[in-house]
């Protein structure tokens, strides 16, 4: 034994387990965070074992190791290149087949593997008996059987992880395609072991008959030559068989699988359908399937917003309640005036949008995932979402963010390329969340009338749908279609939604905090310096040329970014009143309103969404995004001052 | 008969014959029907090769997604996508 740091990783398909053995395993050493530069989750977490330190990894779940989506891409490269000592395959029990056409998979990247057969309680329900000792043998890799959600076999999956690595991390065996394809393989891995390439020569060969692109375009650059020996041994593939060469892989590896699960597995399925089953036909049923989920959603959403605005008006009252204490410690002179103004106003912002939205829309999240719901409203919305570019999953980050787009941007993760996230995600910045509702509400509701409040929203829809689809059609990659696994209804594991819950609420608020308290102290910094007037100043061209609102509305806006009821907060503390309507010498009618009702609606997220989104897609980005909606709020801000002055 | 996923009946299933989704030689012709041969490997990924027996349980109202039978496991294919795959049918 020459070390005694380890590192285990657990890989397999979408809910299989994968996170609920994880947090047995680390219990409260674990942290979340971003693979480097890209969205896609990574969990770490550390555990101590008969003397070694194992560093434990859960990778996000994925169906294949191709590279269709950015977890794909990210979980080959890091057991190819990291190589861990062991990956843990964690596999669903009562999807045999096609958890096995995975584990296939990573057996051809060649890291000692120990395979979790996980589930089997609800196999067992299913009516499915797993001969887990005749699997161990045909596989060539250790097979334990577990019920994660009880803890069952999690030990013994540790042992054997840990004396699969004593014993030195045999390779697992190799399943034998075709002799047609095999001779092929075996052709190209010979001249792939010629050159340097960090992936195994098998694994190479296999996936360049596949004409995977990152595995091309890598080899292209090392040897030209190796690539049209290998399109040209695809090619007699194809020749033989009639479909194209990675159909033909893709199907034999389903072959083997099959093959080998209906080996192991004997199925007697109840002959009652089981309640699980029922639930499945009532809640994806054509016509009963849309009222369960209106009142569903409608319960979450309103749970939510109810819970989520009781505790912000608490929690900002508490912490308000604590400025006289920061005035006697600190004065009221710049200094005070920026530690509370500044720092502290950031503090509560923070904690009054992050906290009472953020937590309870985790738990319900994770929830509707896990339990196998948000699947089910995926299936019954996917048309309507189509309309603005995006699938079916893409309703409830667009749902939540009507509330608030924090969670509405941090939701954006269960859509499953880079490109529908980011799309979903510029989406999500455009729905006017609760704070755009009372400033529409609370300005043009009550002074202009109802009606305009509605046009107001329905303008926003409008825009959605079609900055929505300009967006699907400028970003380019592939289009946007549901592929989607429908697993079975289960019961959500409490202690996992909540572990999961606190550790990304951890990482929010260690991104977002410092970015909203320096953006509070600059805006602070503007006041107390007395810049705000010239700024305001600076900014008339904009203001009141072009969108022809009074030149102070300049600082409201300023200060919505913060969150964006100050827009309407702040104009009512510098005009002193908040009867709009009737101050003198203040040109601040319906017009005016109305445009600055829309500008609010349609500019800049608050800074709370800005790290939100930079914490999702990185500076760049969430900068763009920011921009343009500025540029784009101002110009149909100026439009529909010009349309309105027209139609008087 | 030859027919296309969307055109079975609900509860009706088939054999998968092709895949017609972004042919690799369109992909390298011109771009853009190539675009969706990610698709086709996704969804042979989930198990839709060519020679699976698939059933389809119904669809979402509205040209909505089907919901459908193959391997053991219950998928959602959105509904373009289903256009495409084509199956064998005894009728
Ligand atoms: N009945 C039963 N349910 C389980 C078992 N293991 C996990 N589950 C449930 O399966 C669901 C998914 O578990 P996760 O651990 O989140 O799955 P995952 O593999 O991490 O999924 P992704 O992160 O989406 O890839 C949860 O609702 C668990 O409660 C088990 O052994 N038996
Ligand atoms: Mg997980």
């Amino acid at each position: 034994m020459t070390k005694s740091r380890f590192i285990v990783v657990l890989a397999g398909n979408a809910n299989v387990g994968k996170s609920v053995i994880f947090n047995h395993l680390t219990g409260l050493h674990q942290h979340i965070g971003n693979w480097p530069g890209k969205t896609v989750e990574k969990a770490e977490g550390t555990l101590h074992f008969r003397g070694h330190t194992i560093d434990i990894i859960d990778l996000p779940g994925i169906y294949s190791l191709s590279t269709f989506s950015i977890e794909e891409l990210v979980s080959r490269e890091y057991i190819a290149v990291e190589t861990p000592d062991v990956v843990i395959n964690v596999v669903d029990a009562s999807v045999l087949e096609r958890n096995l056409f995975f584990t296939l998979q990573l057996m051809e990247l060649e890291t000692p593997m120990v395979v979790a057969l996980n589930q089997v309680d609800m196999a067992k329900k299913k009516g499915i008996e797993i001969n887990y000792k005749k699997l161990e043998k045909t596989l060539g890799v250790p097979v334990i059987p577990t019920v994660a959600t009880r803890g069952t076999g999690v030990y013994e999956l540790l042992q054997k992880s840990v004396e699969t690595i004593e014993k030195g991390g045999e390779k697992p065996h190799q399943m034998k395609y075709g002799d047609e394809i095999e001779k092929r393989i075996e052709g190209l891995s010979e001249i792939v072991k010629k050159v340097h390439y960090p992936y195994p020569a098998r694994w190479t060969a296999i996936k360049l008959l596949e004409k995977d692109e990152q595995v091309e375009r890598e080899i292209r650059e090392i040897d030209p030559e190796i690539l049209s020996a290998a399109e040209k041994s695809a090619r007699e593939i194809e020749d033989i068989h009639g479909h194209s060469c990675s159909t033909v892989i893709t199907s034999e590896r389903y072959e083997i699988a099959g093959c080998i699960a209906r080996e192991v597995q004997h199925i007697a399925p109840p002959i009652k359908p089981p309640m699980r089953e029922r639930l499945h036909a009532l809640t994806t049923h054509k016509i009963f399937g849309y009222p369960i989920m209106a009142i569903a959603l409608l319960a979450i959403f309103s749970s939510i917003f109810a819970f989520g605005d009781y505790t912000s008006g608490l929690l900002g009252d508490l912490l308000y309640g604590l400025e006289p204490i920061f005035e006697s410690i600190f004065g009221a002179e710049i200094v005070g005036k920026l530690i509370w103004g500044g720092v502290m106003e950031g503090i509560i912002a923070g904690v009054t949008i992050a906290l009472p939205y953020i937590i309870p829309f985790y738990l319900i999240l994770y929830f509707l995932e896990d339990s196998g719901y948000l699947s089910r409203i995926a299936f019954l919305l996917d048309n309507v979402m189509h309309k603005i570019g995006l699938h079916g999953k893409a309703f409830i980050p667009v749902m939540l963010s009507l509330g608030c787009n924090v969670p509405g941007c941090l939701g954006c993760r269960i859509m499953e390329t880079e490109r529908e996230r980011l799309l979903t995600a510029f989406v999500v910045t455009l729905v006017p969340c609760a704070a755009t509702t009372v400033i529409v509400l609370g300005l043009v509701g009550t002074f202009v009338g109802v009606q305009w409040a509605l046009a107001l929203y329905i303008i926003n829809l409008l825009i959605i749908f079609l900055l929505g689809r300009l967006a699907f059609k400028a970003l380019p990659g592939e289009p946007t279609a549901l592929i989607m696994e429908m697993h079975d209804y289960r019961v959500p594991h409490l202690q996992t939604v909540l572990k999961q819950t606190w550790f990304r609420l951890m990482e929010f608020i260690k991104m977002a905090f410092p970015l909203i308290i320096v953006g509070s102290l600059l805006i602070k910094l503007a006041d107390v310096t007395d810049l705000l007037n010239p700024i305001a100043s600076v900014l008339s061209p904009m203001t009141v040329t072009w969108l022809g609102l009074p030149a102070i509305t300049g600082i409201a806006l300023i200060f919505g970014v913060l969150r964006k009821e100050l827009t309407l907060i702040m104009l009512a503390t510098l005009l002193g009143t908040a009867d709009f309507a009737h101050v003198p010498n203040f040109d601040f009618g319906p017009v005016q309103m109305i445009v600055f009702a829309l500008v609010t609606m349609l500019y800049i997220p608050c800074i709370a969404t800005i790290a939100a989104l930079v914490r999702e897609f990185g500076w760049k980005k969430a900068l763009f995004i920011t921009v343009f909606e500025i540029v784009f709020a101002i110009l149909v801000g100026g439009i529909a001052f010009r349309l309105l002055i027209l139609a008087q | 008969m030859e027919l296309r996923l969307t055109d079975l009946r609900d509860g009706e299933s088939g054999i998968i014959t092709s895949i017609k989704i972004g042919h690799r030689r369109a992909h390298r012709e011109h771009g853009r029907a190539g675009r969706r041969w990610g698709f086709r490997r996704r969804l042979e990924d989930m198990g839709l090769t060519p020679g699976t027996r698939v059933t389809v349980v119904k669809s979402a109202p509205f040209r909505g997604p089907l919901e459908v039978h193959a391997r053991g496991s219950r998928l959602a294919i959105g509904r373009r996508m289903a256009e495409r795959i084509f199956v064998e049918v005894k009728r």
